[in-house]
């Protein structure tokens, strides 16, 4: 349900009382311990948030309930004391700064969080909006958050559950839901907003940068692709069962919607298996993991856009023996499409992965050329000294995170979200010294 | 044999009688014998027992491979699709354009020219010779540039053969050909024009990656409003095909499905028939099509009614994509 403008301003008015009330006498050390009390409640299979995801969450998302419950645990299992303190040390250096003056060099130093943040979330996938709240609260702003209509249920539930562990830090934070063509309602949260953050695609990032207030800080997460690399020294017998059920894992969570999502994997030739093993492998794998965590449903324009690939490479395969296709008999639940062509071919996602052999590291990176400064994760198996000299060569290319196979969507806390610090970006500091 | 056989669907087309069912099971036979990468794909799976169940040839076939039936040397014209400059395009040969024609025609002159009420499929078409007798006069102005590889271009030289450039000062009524496209280019740049009264206009194709985009009643609303012409009729066809599928009348998004052809929606979930009212991709089955592939999956979106016709919702690639990641439209 939409709000007007007066909800929007007086929410704004709202959290940042709350804001000012909470300022006083809070420690960062009081925050994280909340937040990741909050966090805990979610992870018990009991668990009455969990519960209520699991009831509510399947229509607007369109995940099945087992990936609900899936999601739940990959992103409240994140959210610990110790991965908020590693955090807020590593990008500020110490978390107390947020709390007083800290020596820092020959100065003595307090950063101070954003008065009010607003947060315009995607709704693919639960991580980044919940994260995003989180980084809000661990300064100390206050925080508009605007839903996606993908995904109104995992903010505002995050939210009541933290309310029931610290009343005060939950008013810190309104969750809302308005629709995005609404400009003169977003100019209404934006127009005392001192940061914003916004997910989603180039359209609706750039429409965001144009209301925001000149002044404000603004933090971006556009569309990113992610893929993977097969060394030829981990495609032996005895890797292969957890190399596939890693990366099958990688695949299929989120129905491949998340920015970390991998949509090819190319495997190096010359080892003692193939790259077709691989490909045939990943896909008993893929089955595997849909018996248990089924994909969600499609809308009939998904499903057509996934069925149509499969007929073309399925039409290919029968005369062209460089494509190759596993698809689950029933539905198009998965499909592992192997194709020689190496050039990096973005998949439709829900769960269709390409398969491409490669004859080494320093041809992928033509391969996937044209995408330079768009690529996200990349997973690499196994981690290895040629793996962190691969590494090298991405992060040159502006990859902005390269990581084993199996952990594309458990990215740390502290990492460095589309290359750059969470926390560090919005935070202005006082120096006395 | 074959030409055997194209002579009975020609004459089925011009309104012999004969039998739909039995006639595409042997233009089955006759393409999986001749066609190798269709047959190589048909023995993947069941044999069928129904022209429901014939194979569908996707239309990335026609860019991949070489979909037809006799040596493309001998092919007297060649149509290709608009493809993007890294999409290859996909290459329809034709071994004669006889069939093409006959049913481009009689098709053309029922939904554009006729004074015809609309009837399910099944119905027959009079026997062509020259324009139906009821058809009012009208001059063919038309908006598709000529384009030997163009499917649309010569389909335009069958059905309006002596169609002029378009222009405004004509004082008969007159019957207005051209793609979406270039209608709304033509009322951007400020056109306007107010045709004689029974005058008609045809549009067809989409507009995909082109500047702008309005959805099909604006555009018949603006062609009514800035060429002054009541009766529009969107047209259906496309590159891999020999029928074109017409509106049933002007206002209404019903497809006529000629006697020749049949049109299936099927479900992308399941790979079976969508149920009537069900949206699902469009599936089409043209006679026609004899020396290429009788049985076309489209990548269009569509509706089925129970007396066989269709309307056509779209196309799939054009569909809203969840999710951060890039996906393969977006990166195009």
């Amino acid at each position: 349900m939409s709000v007007t403008i007066g909800q929007i301003q007086e929410a704004v008015a709202r959290t940042r009382e709350a804001r000012e009330r909470m300022l006083q006498h809070r420690s960062t050390d009081a925050v994280i311990a909340a937040l990741a009390q909050a966090a805990k409640k979610w992870l018990d299979t009991n668990s009455r948030w969990r519960a209520r995801a699991v009831a509510q969450a399947p229509e607007p998302t369109g995940f099945s309930e087992a990936m609900v419950n899936e999601a739940i645990n990959l992103t409240f299992g994140a959210l610990t004391y110790e991965a908020f303190g590693e955090l807020l040390d590593r990008e500020l250096g110490n978390r107390r700064v947020l709390d007083e003056f800290c020596l820092r060099g020959r100065a003595h130093s307090k950063a101070v969080g954003p008065r009010l943040i607003a947060h315009f979330l995607a709704g693919n996938v639960p991580p980044p909006g919940i994260l995003s709240i989180c980084y809000g609260l661990l300064l100390r702003s206050a925080n508009i958050v605007r839903v996606s209509s993908r995904d109104p249920v995992f903010p505002a539930l995050f939210v009541e559950s933290l309310r029931e562990v610290d009343a005060e830090l939950a008013d810190l934070v309104a969750v809302l839901d308005w629709p995005k063509e609404e400009t003169a309602l977003t100019q209404a949260a934006l127009s005392q907003t001192n940061a914003i953050i916004a997910y989603g695609d180039d359209n609706t990032v750039a429409a965001l940068r144009k209301l925001a207030p000149p002044e404000a800080q603004f933090l971006a997460y556009g569309h990113r692709v992610s893929f993977a690399v097969v060394a030829k020294e981990a495609m032996n017998s005895e890797n292969l069962p957890a190399l596939v059920q890693a990366a099958a894992f990688d695949v299929s969570v989120f129905d491949q919607q998340g920015c970390l999502s991998p949509h090819v994997f190319y495997v190096e030739e010359r080892g003692e298996l193939g790259p077709r093993k691989f490909a045939g492998a990943l896909a008993e794998a893929m089955a595997a993991y849909h018996s248990k965590i089924p994909r969600g449903t499609l809308s009939t324009e998904e499903a057509a856009v996934v069925t149509q690939i499969r007929q073309a490479y399925e039409f290919r395969g029968a005369s062209d023996r460089r494509v190759a296709v596993w698809a689950s008999e029933t539905g198009n639940d998965w499909t592992v499409i192997y194709e020689d062509d190496p050039s990096f071919t973005p998949s439709c996602l829900n769960r269709t992965v390409f398969v491409k052999p490669t004859d080494g590291f320093k041809r992928v990176l033509d391969n996937v050329q044209r995408f330079a400064g768009k690529i996200s994760t990349v997973g690499v198996a196994p981690m290895n000294e040629r793996a962190m000299a691969f590494a090298g060569d991405l992060a040159r290319m502006g990859v902005h995170r390269v990581c084993p196979i199996g952990q594309m969507q458990r990215p740390p806390l502290s990492w460095h979200h589309d290359g750059r610090p969470n926390l560090a970006d919005l935070v202005r500091w006082t120096d006395v010294g | 044999m074959s030409t055997d056989l194209q002579q009975r669907i020609l004459a089925f087309i011009r309104g012999a009688p004969d039998n739909f069912d039995a006639l595409a099971m042997e233009v089955f036979e006759f393409q999986r014998e001749r066609n190798p990468n269709y047959r190589a794909f048909c023995d993947r799976q069941p044999k069928p027992a129904h022209w429901k169940e014939i194979p569908a040839v996707p239309t990335s076939a026609f860019k991949d491979f070489v979909i037809a039936c006799f040596p493309v040397e001998e092919a007297v014209a060649v149509f290709h699709t608009s493809g993007t400059t890294r999409d290859r395009a996909g290459k329809h040969y034709f071994k004669t354009l006889e069939l093409y024609d006959a049913a481009a025609r009689p098709n053309f002159e029922a939904h554009l020219l006729g004074a015809r009420a609309s009837r399910p499929f099944g119905d027959v078409f009079p026997e062509h010779n020259g324009r139906d007798a009821r058809a009012p006069e009208l001059t063919p102005i038309s908006l598709i540039p000529r384009d030997p590889h163009s499917s649309l271009s010569h389909m335009i030289d069958v059905v309006a053969p002596h169609a002029q450039p378009f222009r405004t000062d004509i004082t008969e009524p007159v019957i207005v050909l051209g793609t979406a496209f270039a209608f709304m280019n033509l009322f951007d740049s400020g056109v306007r024009a107010k045709f004689p009264a029974g005058s008609r206009a045809m549009e067809t194709g989409g507009y995909k990656g082109r500047s702008r985009e309005v959805p099909r009643r604006e555009l018949h609303r603006l062609i009514r409003e800035h060429l002054g012409i009541e009766h529009v009729i969107n047209e259906y066809g496309m590159t891999e095909l020999s029928t074109q599928f017409y509106d049933e009348r002007p206002g209404s998004d019903i497809k006529d499905v000629p006697h020749w052809a049949r049109v299936l929606i099927m479900d992308p979930q399941t790979g079976k028939e969508a149920a009537v009212g069900e949206r699902g991709m469009i599936r089409v089955f043209d006679l026609a099509n004899l020396w290429s592939s009788l049985c076309v999956q489209t990548e269009d979106i569509g509706v089925g009614h129970a007396d066989g016709r269709f309307e056509v919702l779209g196309r799939a690639a054009g569909a809203e994509v969840r999710g951060c990641s890039l996906n393969a439209e977006m990166l195009k």
